[in-house]
């Protein structure tokens, strides 16, 4: 699978082994991601509690299925547009592609080092690793990406890589590889963070940054933060490369107003990210500074693939704002780790089954007790639930399911149309101790594990109710 | 003539919470209403199209509309399965939409219909000086929309129903979810205990949720009563 | 056949069966409850967001202000399209080495309380010093987005940043520090057209 290397993912196959351990191993993480998500989706609700949120996402889900009904149309007048503007574009199928784009782009231009801002595309490619065999330094320069990539580990949250961290390990983290005291307040470790930072950004050849919206008729690269380091990482290298999901399309710059707000209120509660870069091409022969080239890398990668599924298409409308990993209570026991894959929590169950293939995504689709939760807060109304209801209906269709739930569940079915059998089994359930019945069936297993045995009612109701109620 | 409501028990319930649902009879039968408990029903066949069984879930939908088909009003003691019927029947592939929706339009979670088709404001004093927290199944609240009205029952019998950070989030009973991954399903539980405040018992319009709760607690040792909110409010009437 | 061709004929054949849904038009009307004045509106997000603001009645006011203000500092690394009048009486820097940086925004964005910054003002005066001081026009303050959008789509740089706020970050724990990477220290200068 393309992109795998020291950084990147175990794969979601592992699910519930990873959730286990973390869980039973690791609870300060449970604490952490808790503690982030739930100010994080607080920040939306005050946010959203400012504006007509309904009618927003209306507008906003509306926006985007329009644009990806005629994507075809939209990606030909990016190219155009970013083409007269003085960009190069590339196009990538998949992740071997895009990063044999980005290796030819290295090479021919004698890069050493890069910066980079934060990107989960990027993540989904494998572009630091490798970019690293091809000889380059490649420096996260988002805090919350430069913490993780100190430590090796790929990022849990879609909009904050290091929520899993507390400040305990940021401080250990620092003191180790900056130098800074052991006691030392965020304001340091920032401060350290940004001279070490400095540096890096002032020598750099390349700047790679990924692209939060393409606006069609100007050929604009849109990017959201709040530190700062994408404008710098995309105005100081001389060369500047954009990786863009072509789903990233919205057919006008202006239609970006929307979106940069109700993404913005989505994520973090913030009328807007505090830097917004929107990227035309290279410098101009007017201005002092600025790229000498920037090229744009419209990234495939699954993404058909996901377009072409009649009911998981809507998935592609997704803002990457991360406000369902921030209200689901399947996410907040783990964070994003025990997935498996770039993309954690609702959102990442969905697309995972298109972009990975069902298999490989098994049992994403399956880590969701569907709350519903997600689709009350996503900004371009995804229907989640009923996306990963889809996705169980198709593992069934596939055979990828366990024989045990199959044929529990069809005789199940059987019985449940034929009453006088139900309530037989009913009955039986009730007289034989369901700590012994945990053995013998998986199910009962699974819930024997955490719960003690429920009691059942002495009769059932039906019979009472034949018996008479007083 | 008294209105007829029909009993859906619901297959969990009517092994779980027997006494809860005969609870909710002597309930409804107090407020002067008719109920009948259908012969046939079994299950409204929500495990089978959560877990992707569409087949098996039209031919439970089935049944079930057959068997209440002449039902003035269908009552559930269950937030989940009155979803089901109220918002799935209806896309379950292949079903017959016009007897689904006929029976959606039926179709009501108790306090639901105590409250909006029976605007039942007091039952009684028998809750009086209670501390309970009610924990909002994810169906009723987010599929149904039943929020106010199982509060409102509950303070209508006296009783205060203390703030709780964690009352809206999903218990991690989730049906077979609760099985297929025991751990996170525990986390998500113990999310919920560990947040209780101190309460005489808590209660809940959905026996999955309090099954669920109801054993990790146990297993924890720890955690008060659980309720079913049908035993609750008949509690609540206190002659 | 290109990458390109393979990558939209891939889309061309997922649409094929697909009814389109229609552009719903601009986006307008659900924005925040607008404060009386436009320039009140963008003074109040951007102290809110940990900037500071200034209001000069009018140019000679501002040069007066800046003057005073940069008695505590070394030197400036200044935009290109700062008028002549605005330029701080300072040794030229550097822009990686500038204490101060002074720019002139092209406009402001009342409903985000953002600054535009054109990139033909310089990127790195705007991006790299600790403290950033920020002529903006009061005529040139947008109340919504979408209209400062639509007027700078006629006439775009290779790049337009908004600024908001001083540069921030809360990954560290959740707790929120400032000047990151870029400036710390943002201070919005609102010019009047008065006397």
């Amino acid at each position: 699978m393309a992109g795998r290397g020291p950084m990147s993912f175990t794969g979601p196959g592992n699910y519930r082994e990873e959730a286990a351990k973390t869980i039973r191993d690791k609870p300060e993480v449970r604490t952490s991601i808790t503690a982030a998500t739930r100010t994080f989706d607080a920040h939306r609700v005050h946010a959203w509690g400012q504006i007509d949120a309904d009618r927003w996402r209306d507008w906003a889900r509306d926006v985007k299925s329009h644009v990806l009904g005629h994507l075809d149309e939209y990606l030909e007048q990016a190219e155009e547009q970013l083409t007269a503007n003085g960009a190069h574009v590339h196009w990538a199928e998949t992740a071997e592609d895009a990063l044999a784009i980005l290796g030819d782009i290295v090479r021919e231009h004698g890069v050493e080092s890069a910066v980079k801002a934060k990107s989960m595309l990027s993540e989904e490619l494998g572009v630091n690793a490798h970019l690293e065999s091809l000889g380059v330094h490649v420096r996260e320069t988002d805090l919350g990406e430069y913490i993780i990539q100190l430590l090796g580990q790929p990022p849990s949250h879609i909009v904050g890589p290091a929520i899993h961290l507390s400040v305990d390990d940021c401080r250990r983290l620092f003191h180790e590889r900056l130098g800074t005291p052991l006691d030392a307040e965020p304001d340091e470790l920032a401060g350290a963070a940004r001279d070490a930072l400095r540096a890096e950004f002032l020598a750099a050849d390349l700047g790679i940054s990924g692209g939060n919206f393409l606006a069609a008729d100007t050929g604009t690269v849109a990017l959201i933060e709040n530190e700062g380091n994408i404008r710098l990482s995309t105005s100081l290298p001389r060369i500047h490369v954009a990786c863009v999901g072509i789903e990233k399309l919205v057919p006008k710059l202006e239609d970006v107003s929307g979106f940069l707000q109700l993404t913005a209120r989505a994520a973090t509660g913030q009328p807007i990210g505090n830097f917004v870069s929107l990227i035309q091409g290279p410098r101009k022969n007017d201005e002092v500074d600025g790229p000498e080239e920037v090229h744009v890398v419209l990234v495939d990668n699954g993404r058909t693939k996901l377009l072409a599924d009649d009911a998981a298409w809507e998935a592609l409308r997704c803002v990457r704002c991360g406000a369902c990993l921030n209200i689901c209570p399947v996410y907040r026991q783990t964070g994003g780790h025990a997935y498996g894959w770039t993309y954690s929590g609702p959102i990442g169950a969905i697309i995972a089954p298109a972009m990975l293939g069902l298999e490989e995504a098994m049992p994403l689709p399956y880590a969701s007790s569907l709350c519903g939760a997600c689709t009350d807060v996503c900004p371009v109304r995804i229907p989640i639930p009923e996306l990963l209801v889809h996705w169980r209906e198709k593992a069934v269709e596939q055979g990828l399911t366990p024989m045990t739930e199959t044929m529990g569940l069809k005789a199940y079915a059987k019985l449940a149309q034929k009453p006088d059998l139900f309530a037989a089994a009913g009955s039986v359930l009730r007289h034989v101790p369901l700590e012994l019945g945990g053995r013998a069936l998986p199910v009962l297993a699974g819930w024997m594990q955490e719960r003690s045995a429920p009691k059942s009612s002495k009769k059932s109701f039906l019979q009472m109710w034949k018996e008479g109620i007083e | 003539m008294a209105m007829r409501v029909s009993l859906f028990a619901t297959c969990l319930c009517d092994q779980f919470y027997a006494e809860a649902c005969a609870d909710a009879v002597l309930l409804l039968r107090h407020l002067g209403v008719d109920v009948d408990v259908p012969r046939g029903q079994t299950c409204c066949g929500q495990p089978a199209y959560n877990a992707g069984r569409p087949t098996e879930a039209r031919d439970m939908a089935a049944h079930t509309m057959h068997v209440f088909e002449d039902a003035e009003y269908v009552v559930l003691p269950s937030g989940s399965c009155a979803g089901m019927i109220r918002c799935f029947y209806g896309e379950i592939s292949g079903v017959d939409t016009e007897r689904a929706e006929s029976l959606a339009r039926r179709t009501y979670e108790l306090s639901q219909f105590l409250r909006q088709v029976l605007n039942v404001e007091t039952l009684g004093p028998g809750l009086e000086g209670r501390r309970v927290a009610y924990h909002h199944g994810c169906h009723a609240l987010r599929e149904l929309g039943v929020k106010d009205e199982p509060l409102a029952l509950l303070a209508g019998c006296g009783a205060e129903v203390v703030e709780w950070e964690a009352d809206e989030e999903c218990c991690g009973f989730g049906g077979l979810f609760s099985a297929k991954l025991p751990e996170v399903s525990a986390a998500m539980a113990d999310r919920k205990l560990d947040t209780l405040p101190d309460v005489d018992f808590v209660t809940s319009s959905d026996g999955g949720c309090l099954l669920q709760l109801s054993g990790r607690a146990k297993k924890r040792r720890t955690g008060p009563p659980f309720v079913h909110l049908a035993s609750a409010l008949w509690r609540g009437v206190a002659r | 056949m290109s990458a390109r061709d393979r990558i939209l004929g891939r889309v061309r054949e997922a649409l094929s069966e697909r009814t389109a849904v229609e552009h719903p038009g601009s986006f307008e009307g659900w924005r925040p409850a607008a404060p009386a004045l436009p320039v009140d509106g963008l003074a109040h997000l951007l102290e809110a967001a940990g900037g500071e603001i200034v209001r000069q009645p009018n140019v000679d006011a501002a040069a007066a202000w800046l003057a005073s203000f940069c008695a505590d500092f070394g030197s400036s690394a200044v935009g290109e399209t700062v008028p002549e009048p605005l330029r701080p009486p300072l040794p030229a820097g550097a822009p990686d080495t500038a204490p101060l940086g002074v720019s002139l925004a092209r406009g402001a964005v009342a409903e985000t309380g953002s600054l535009i910054m054109d990139a033909r003002d310089g990127r790195r005066a705007q991006l790299l010093v600790p403290t950033h001081v920020v002529f903006v026009r009061t005529r040139d303050v947008y109340v919504t987005l979408r209209e400062a959008l639509i007027e700078l789509a006629d006439d775009l740089p290779s790049a337009i940043g908004f600024h908001s706020g001083p540069s921030k970050s809360a990954d560290i724990g959740q707790i929120l520090v400032k000047g990151v990477h870029g400036p710390g220290r943002l201070v919005a200068v609102l010019i009047g057209d008065g006397d």
